[in-house]
Formats: C-alpha cells, sequence, structure tokens
C-alpha cells in the first residue's frame, strides 16, 4: 500500500523544484509556481515507472490536489 | 503487416553530416537561468546543431552522400535509386531526391523521389529501400534521411542529415523489421498550417503566449509533450520485445540498442523498461539534441563508429513519432563502411 508521504517525495522528485517548495495533499499543483509543461511530464514518467500506473495528460490536468492525484494509483 | 524479414540486402555503410554551427541550451539572459538548467536536465539536451539561413537537409544530406560514395568506391552510374526521408524538402514540390540526383550526378536511370515520414523513418526507410533491394530490380541504393527541425526559439530540436547504403547481396544475413502506424494520433505532433486544410493566411502570423508563458504563434509546430510522452513509452517496449521474439533473438545477443533521440525523460524510461544496460544504449540528445529521424544514424556515427566499422555487431535501431509512427529494425552489420562525422 502506498503512503501519501511516500507519494509526496517521489512527486517532488520528479516535479524537479527549483526552489524548496513545502507540499501537503490539500496542495493545488497546478498553483505552484514552478508548475508547468515539464512538470506534467515528470509526473507522469513517475506514475508509469514507480507504480505502474499509465496516465494521460488530461487525467493529470483533471486532479486538482495532490490528494487527487494520490488517489489514481488505486 | 507488422513483423517482418527481408533476404539479400546488405547493409553497406553510412555517413552522418551536422551543421557546425552549435548552440547551447543554456545561453539565455541571467533570470532565466536556473528554469534552463532544469530543463536542460531533464531533456536531457544542452547544445545543439543548427543550419544558418542558407543551409538545407539538401546540403547536409549533399555531403554526406559524397564522403559515402568516396568510402564505398561506388560509381556514380550504378546507383538505382536515390530515396529522400524527409519532412525538409527544398521545396513544398518537388521531391528533393530528384534535385539531388542531379546535384550528385547520378544517372538519369535513378529512381529518386521523398518519403514524408520523421522521427520514425529510419527503419522505415531501411525496409522501403530494402524491399526494392530484395525483390532483385534494384542492386545499389542511397537512403538520405534527415531534417532541419531545429530552431533557437525551441530546446529540442537538432539539424542533421545521413546518407545509407543498401546492396543487393545473396550472402547478407536476414534484416528483421517491426513496422506500424496510428493516424488517431495524428495532432500530437504536427505543423498545421500550410496545407490544403489550413492554408497559411495573415492570421498565422499573430504571437500569443502558450500555458508556459512562451510566445507562440499558430504556424510553429504543435507538440502535445503528454501524449507523445505516453505514446513513445507504452509502444516501443512491447513492440522491441516483439521484434526479438520474432528473430529468435535476445537483449544479450544483441550488441547495440539505438533508439531515436527523443528526450531524456522518454529515451531513459524505455530503456529502463527494457532492461536494457546505458553502455548498450548510446544516447547523443546532450550534444546533438533531437535530430529528427537522423537521430539513429547520427548516435551511431557520433557513438559507436569504430565499433561498427571494426567487427561484427547486432544493432537493434528503433525509431518513433510523428504520425504517429513506430518501427524497429534489427541488422547484423560487418564489412561496412562508417566515415568520421561531417560538420558543414
Amino acid at each position: 500500500m502506498a503512503s501519501i508521504g511516500d507519494f509526496i517525495e517521489k512527486f517532488t522528485t520528479a516535479v524537479d523544484f527549483q526552489e524548496p517548495v513545502e507540499i501537503t495533499p490539500d496542495t493545488v499543483f497546478a498553483d505552484l509556481s514552478q508548475w508547468d509543461s515539464l512538470a506534467a511530464l515528470g509526473v507522469i514518467v513517475m506514475f508509469d515507472m514507480e507504480y505502474g500506473k499509465t496516465i494521460t495528460g488530461e487525467t493529470l490536468m483533471s486532479c486538482t490536489t495532490i490528494h487527487d492525484l494520490f488517489a489514481l494509483i488505486g | 503487416m507488422g513483423l517482418s524479414t527481408l533476404r539479400n540486402v546488405r547493409y553497406r555503410g553510412m555517413a552522418t553530416c551536422v551543421p557546425k554551427h552549435k548552440v547551447s541550451n543554456l545561453d539565455c539572459p541571467p533570470s532565466r537561468k536556473a528554469e534552463r538548467e532544469r530543463l536542460a536536465r531533464n531533456i536531457g539536451i544542452y547544445e545543439r546543431r543548427l543550419c544558418p539561413e542558407w543551409q538545407c537537409f539538401s546540403d547536409l544530406a549533399f555531403d554526406a552522400t559524397e564522403r559515402l560514395l568516396a568510402a564505398l568506391e561506388w560509381q556514380r552510374n550504378e546507383i538505382d535509386a536515390l530515396i529522400a526521408v524527409t519532412q525538409s524538402p527544398d521545396y513544398l514540390i518537388p521531391s528533393t531526391a530528384i534535385i539531388l540526383q542531379d546535384r550528385l550526378g547520378l544517372s538519369h536511370a535513378t529512381i529518386a523521389f521523398d518519403v514524408n515520414l520523421g522521427c520514425s523513418a529510419y527503419p522505415f526507410a531501411l525496409h522501403l529501400v530494402g524491399s526494392m533491394i530484395a525483390a532483385g530490380t534494384v542492386k545499389k541504393a542511397l537512403v538520405l534521411v534527415g531534417d532541419r527541425s531545429g530552431s533557437v526559439r525551441e530546446p529540442l530540436f537538432s539539424d542533421a542529415a545521413t546518407a545509407t547504403a543498401l546492396e543487393y547481396d545473396v550472402s547478407a544475413p536476414p534484416i528483421f523489421f517491426d513496422l506500424n502506424s496510428d493516424g488517431s494520433g495524428f495532432r500530437a505532433i504536427m505543423l498545421p498550417v500550410g496545407g490544403h486544410r489550413e492554408p497559411a493566411g495573415l492570421q498565422h502570423f499573430i504571437p500569443y503566449k502558450d500555458a508556459d508563458g512562451e510566445w507562440r504563434r499558430p504556424d510553429d509546430l504543435q507538440l502535445d509533450g503528454a501524449a507523445v510522452l505516453s505514446f513513445s513509452t507504452q509502444r516501443v517496449p512491447p513492440a522491441v520485445k516483439r521484434l526479438m521474439e520474432y528473430a529468435g533473438t535476445s537483449p544479450d545477443s544483441i550488441d547495440y540498442f539505438v533508439f531515436h533521440q527523443a528526450n531524456r525523460m522518454i529515451n531513459e524510461t524505455i530503456r529502463k523498461k527494457l532492461g536494457l544496460p546505458p553502455e548498450k544504449v548510446p544516447s547523443t540528445l546532450q550534444d546533438f539534441g533531437n535530430t529528427s529521424g537522423a537521430s539513429i544514424p547520427v548516435t551511431m556515427t557520433a557513438r559507436i563508429r569504430g565499433e561498427l566499422a571494426s567487427r561484427k555487431n547486432r544493432v537493434l535501431l528503433s525509431g518513433f513519432g510523428i504520425g504517429l509512427s513506430w518501427g524497429t529494425a534489427l541488422v547484423d552489420i560487418e564489412g561496412a563502411v562508417f566515415p568520421e562525422l561531417i560538420e558543414a
């Protein structure tokens, strides 16, 4: 069973933030100043390689918070 | 068709030409340095080669062909076919290959035409020309693959052209292919303006800011990064496995896996999914970027030329991208010529 703490750590690595960012399950990821199309690609790869889960760009952008993303792991 | 085998086709050699002019992806205003470093790190591309204004794909292809013909010691009147696989023609019409037939001094009896394929081009090019040879009518052929797709405004694409020589030879080992197309994804990478569906008009020249805050124009290349990433990382690994199974081979007996150089995220995901060691998967992303259809031969020349020229190698070549289109070829190369990288 995946933990959300572990997920947040993987998410942070995948986005490759330039500046340290505090992320909680309620964070609206698209509002993060460093969120961009490159970050989205990193998260799609992370889902595939870390959780064996294929998600599309549309599925990703249909989510609002980090918790919504975590729920995609299923 | 998918899987197929071609016999009596010998891979005789290949030459690569890139522009001399280098552009760094880190060459930017100081305020954007950190952002550009993050971008370069993730796409794996630091330096690219761009043609100056006057230089076209055909100029690079001409130089590559001249060098290859000299190394092969082929006579120009022996060449039966000259096929260009490019999305960077000199003119919309006629075919660039026909213009090159004359420029290269090849005979009027040469079959010459262009094929419109991009990142997936190389395995398809080998299959097309290989099929002409396998049928026994064409004995010596050249296939020119590459594009002038780079620009200073985006960080991915880089310019290159390559010339590959194939010859009829009954003692040649078989070449195995897996070739696929899926037009439902045609919007993932496209130049939407300038064809008959959407002829160019003044409205296409008005810039707008995209979701990442970059200035773009409606007549720019459109690239849906997420769609391309999903397509590449989902379709390519099973296709590579299918071809190895069909050819009765395993990763251990393949010397090199040369993939289209898309970007680091895509290429590393494919490599890891196939469980391949980095030393068997050469990469030129760092210093040559994404050279479209030329990226497989560019990587062969720039990274493993010495090995390819000096001993027998079994190489798996896999291209994927615009179309959507993806193809893989398994080729045994021995006694072929690989001139040094040409910079023009």
